[in-house]
C-alpha cells in the first residue's frame, strides 16, 4: 500500500490549478487519483477524472453471453438479456441450462439415450450453490430461447400488466401535452429572473412527464394559472382493473401470512436477503425458496467527454469485448509518471534483518521518527520530448510533524523512445534492474550501493533512458504518529518542436504543435510514505 | 524502484525463449504444454499436461502465452466434462501477460492477455476470461461463468465488481514485463 502517490484533479475546487487540500484532510483523498484512472483533454490542457467526465452510453452488450445488444432492442428487452443468460436467485451467479437424466432402465448403466444431447425437460442450475429451477417449477421443453419461455411468466405477472395499461392510458395524453409544452415551456423559463439551466431543464422535464405538474411550479405560478385551461387537459379518469389490497398479497400473503410465515420459520435463510430482492422490479416474496431467476442485466460500453469543452477523451471500438479504443486521452500520456520508494539502504535492510521475506518492498513504517529518512523518486516521462521537470512539495501546515525536502532546482528527464522497450524485451539475459541502476552484479551491489546514496540523499540520483530518480529526504519530528503525507506541484516544461509527424494511433503522445514552441504544464499530487516506526521495534498500531 | 525478486539459481530450468520453470513445480505431460516464452512457472506449481483429451494425435492441453506468471502452488488442470456420453477433457489456452497469484486453481477454458488472477482464487471449469480483466484474492469463480474484458470480479461467488480503467493493458503490460526483469538468480 505506501508509499505511493496520486495525482489531483481540480474537478473538486472552483477553478484551474487551485491548491489542493491538504492531504491529511480525509476528504482530500476525493480529489486525488492514481494516475491511470485520470484522462487529460489536450484543448483544455486539462486532467480530468471519472468523476468529472460526461459519459455516454456507446453500446450495450450481454456480460455472460457477450452479445452485443442493438440500442433499439434494450428498452424492448427490458435493459435484460433476452437470451439464455440467467442469474441465480440466491446467490446471483450465472445459470447454466441442463437436461433432465434419462430413464434409469434399471441395470444400473447409463442407457442408450445418453449418445443423444439429453432429455426434456431442461430446466436451469447453479453451479455455485446448486440451485435448480424446478424447485420453483420452472421447467422448459427446448433448451433454447428460454428468454421468451419465461417472458411469458414475467408479462402475465399482475404488476407488470397493471404497468403496461398505465401506460397506455397515459401515452395519448402524453403525446399531446408534449406538443403543447414544447410551445409553452421556454416562455415560462424565461420569465423567471435567474434561470439556471439546471432547474429550467428540470422543471421542464417534469412538467412535460407528469402533466398537471407545470401549475405547481412556484417559479411559474403566475403563468400557470393561464395555462391551466389549456393544460388541465381532458385526462380520463384511470380506473385500476386490479384491487389494491390484491398487489398486498402477492408478495406471499399480505400481514397474517407473513406472520405466520415468520412463526414457522426455523433458519435465518429461508427469509430472502435485501440484496436477493432489491433487483426486481415488483413485489418478491419473502421466502428465499419462491425467489425466481432473473435475466441477466445488459452492461454497456462508454465513451466519456470533456466536461468543460465536450471533446471526446475515450472512445471505444465498437465490438464489446474488445480492449482497444478509437480515441484515448489517458493522463498517463501525458504527465510524468512517478513512483516512490525508499532506498534499499539502512533501513529496509534493517527490515530485511527482522522480517525474513524481504523480496518484497517494504509494507509500512521503515521510517523513524526523530531523525531524517531518505525516500526516491522516479519520473518516468512518456512524452517524445525532453522535458524539465520541478518538484515544489508544500509546506506541511503544522511544523510539529515532520518535513520534506527535495531537489529545488528543475531537472530533466529524457525523452520517450520505443527503442528502449524494444531493448528491454530482447536483451532479456543478464538486463539488471534498470530503475537500481545497480552494476553488473546483482544482490551485493544492492548493498554496496548504500553508503552512495546516504551521502546525497537529496538531489538527483540517477538517469536511465527516459526515468530520473531524485532523492529527498523527510524529517520527521520525535514522537510524530500517523502517516507522512504531503502535496507537490510538479511543473514540467517542454519543447514541442518535433518535425516529425505525429503518429495519431492510440496511446501515442501526440504533442507537436507547428511552432517550436516551449510549454509548461502544472500539476499536483499527493506522496503517502507511510508511516513511522514509533520506537525502534514498536510496529504503528494504525498499519 | 521495485526490488529484485530472487529465485535461486540451481531451482530453475531457464529455456532458450527465456521461459524459467521450477524443479520444483509438477509438470505432468510436458509434451503437451506450451510456454509462450518469458513465462515463469513458479515453486510447487502443478500443470497437468497428462491430462489430454482422447483420440490419436498430438495435442496440446495447457498453452501459455509470454510473460505469464503461474504463482507458488498453483494448478492448472483442464477442464472436463461428459459430453455425449464420453468423458474428455479440453485445452486450456491462455493468452500473454497474464499472472495467476499463489495457490490458485485454474480449470478455465479460456483466458485472454493481460489478466490478472489473485492469490487463493479458484476459477471453475470451462470459465471463460476476456481480455484485461481481473480476479481479486480469494475469489471463487463458479464453472462456466464469463468474466467480461475489462471487468473486475471478487467475491464467493465471484461476481462483477466494477468496470477497470482504460489503461488497463498497457499497466498489465508493463507490470509483467517488469516483473520478469526483476526476476533474477541468485547463485549461492
Amino acid at each position: 500500500m505506501w508509499p505511493r502517490i496520486q495525482y489531483y484533479c481540480p474537478c473538486m475546487s472552483g477553478s484551474n490549478l487551485q491548491t489542493p487540500p491538504p492531504p491529511t484532510l480525509t476528504s482530500s483523498s476525493a480529489s486525488f487519483h492514481p494516475l491511470h484512472n485520470l484522462y487529460f483533454c489536450e484543448e483544455c490542457d486539462a486532467v480530468r477524472c471519472n468523476r468529472c467526465v460526461s459519459v455516454e452510453v456507446s453500446g450495450y452488450y450481454c456480460p455472460n453471453c457477450l452479445f452485443e445488444v442493438p440500442s433499439a432492442s434494450v428498452r424492448a428487452e427490458k435493459n435484460r438479456c433476452a437470451r439464455n443468460c440467467f442469474s441465480c436467485p440466491i446467490c446471483r451467479s450465472t445459470l447454466s441450462v441442463v437436461a433432465s437424466d434419462p430413464p434409469d432402465d434399471g441395470d444400473g448403466r447409463p442407457s442408450a439415450s445418453l449418445g443423444n444431447v439429453g432429455e426434456a425437460p431442461y430446466f436451469l442450475y447453479c453451479g455455485h450453490c446448486r440451485w435448480d429451477s424446478a424447485e420453483v417449477n420452472i421447467t422448459f421443453e427446448k433448451p433454447t430461447g428460454l428468454a421468451a419461455q419465461l417472458q411469458k411468466f414475467e408479462d402475465s405477472a399482475p404488476e407488470s400488466l397493471e404497468f403496461e395499461r398505465l401506460k397506455e392510458h397515459f401515452e395519448p395524453f402524453l403525446r399531446t401535452s408534449s406538443l403543447t409544452s414544447s410551445s409553452h415551456l421556454p416562455a415560462m423559463s424565461s420569465h423567471h429572473l435567474h434561470p439556471s439551466s439546471a432547474t429550467a431543464a428540470a422543471s421542464a422535464a417534469l412538467a412535460r412527464d407528469i402533466p398537471g405538474v407545470g401549475k405547481y411550479n412556484p417559479l411559474a405560478r403566475s403563468r400557470a394559472g393561464r395555462d391551466r385551461t389549456a393544460n388541465k387537459d381532458e385526462m380520463p379518469e384511470y380506473k385500476s382493473r386490479v384491487e389494491t389490497a390484491v398487489f398486498s398479497q402477492l408478495g406471499g400473503g399480505g400481514d397474517d401470512a407473513d406472520v405466520d410465515l415468520l412463526r414457522h420459520m426455523e433458519t435465518v435463510e429461508e427469509v430472502a436477503k435485501l440484496e436477493q430482492r432489491w433487483g426486481n422490479s415488483w413485489t418478491t416474496p419473502p421466502r428465499s425458496s419462491d425467489l425466481r431467476p432473473h435475466r441477466i442485466p445488459l452492461h454497456s460500453k462508454v465513451s466519456k467527454r470533456c466536461p468543460a469543452c465536450r471533446h471526446i477523451l475515450i472512445k471505444p471500438e465498437q465490438k464489446a469485448q474488445s480492449v482497444r479504443y478509437k480515441i484515448k486521452l489517458v493522463a498517463a500520456n501525458y504527465l510524468p509518471a512517478i513512483t516512490v520508494g525508499f532506498p534499499q539502504t539502512g533501513a529496509t535492510k534493517r527490515m530485511a534483518g527482522k522480517v525474513p521475506s524481504s523480496g518484497t518492498d517494504a509494507k509500512s513504517g521503515i521510517m523513524h521518527a526523530g531523525t531524517s529518512n531518505p525516500f526516491q523518486l522516479a519520473l518516468t516521462n512518456p512524452l517524445y520530448d525532453p522535458i524539465q521537470v520541478r518538484l515544489s512539495p508544500q509546506r506541511v501546515a503544522d511544523g510539529r510533524s515532520y518535513q520534506v525536502s527535495l531537489p529545488t532546482s528543475p531537472f530533466s528527464v529524457a525523452a520517450f523512445a520505443e527503442a528502449w522497450e524494444y531493448d528491454d524485451d530482447e536483451d532479456m539475459f543478464g538486463v539488471e534492474d534498470d530503475e537500481l541502476g545497480i552494476g553488473t552484479d546483482t544482490g551485493r551491489s544492492v548493498r554496496d550501493k548504500a553508503p552512495r546514496g546516504r551521502l546525497k540523499n537529496v538531489g538527483i540520483l540517477e538517469r536511465k533512458a527516459n526515468v530520473t530518480v531524485v532523492g529527498g529526504e523527510v524529517n520527521i519530528k520525535p514522537g510524530f504518529k500517523g502517516n507522512v503525507k504531503f502535496n507537490m506541484m510538479v511543473s514540467y516544461t517542454y519543447r514541442s518542436d518535433d518535425p516529425l509527424p505525429s503518429e495519431d494511433g492510440v496511446g501515442t503522445p501526440s504533442r507537436t504543435t507547428k511552432v517550436p514552441e516551449v510549454k509548461t504544464f502544472s500539476f499536483y499530487t499527493a506522496v503517502d510514505l507511510g508511516s513511522s516506526m514509533v520506537s525502534n521495534d514498536d510496529k504503528p498500531a494504525d498499519v | 524502484m521495485d526490488a529484485l525478486v530472487y529465485y535461486s539459481k540451481a531451482e530453475f530450468i531457464e529455456t532458450d525463449t527465456g521461459n524459467k520453470v521450477s524443479r520444483r513445480a509438477t509438470i505432468a505431460g510436458p509434451q503437451n504444454i506450451i510456454l509462450g516464452g518469458k513465462t515463469i512457472i513458479s515453486s510447487g506449481a502443478i500443470i497437468r499436461g497428462d491430462l489430454r483429451r482422447t483420440g490419436p494425435g498430438h495435442a496440446v492441453v495447457v498453452s501459455l502465452g509470454r510473460y505469464c506468471l503461474v504463482g507458488d502452488g498453483c494448478i492448472m488442470r483442464p477442464p472436463y466434462k461428459t459430453y455425449r456420453g464420453n468423458f474428455n477433457y479440453y485445452p486450456m489456452k491462455i493468452g500473454d501477460h497474464v499472472h495467476i497469484g499463489a495457490n490458485s486453481v485454474i480449470e478455465a477454458a479460456t483466458i485472454g492477455n493481460h489478466v490478472i488472477i489473485g492469490k487463493n482464487c479458484i476459477v471453475g471449469k470451462f470459465t471463460i476470461i476476456k481480455d484485461c480483466a481481473q480476479v481479486a484474492d480469494n475469489t471463487v469463480i463458479p464453472p462456466n461463468a464469463v468474466i467480461p474484458a475489462l471487468a473486475l470480479f471478487a467475491g464467493s461467488p465471484g461476481r462483477f465488481v466494477e468496470d477497470l480503467p482504460e489503461s488497463t493493458q498497457e499497466m498489465v503490460e508493463a507490470q509483467t514485463k517488469q516483473y520478469y526483469t526483476r526476476f533474477q538468480p541468485l547463485d549461492r
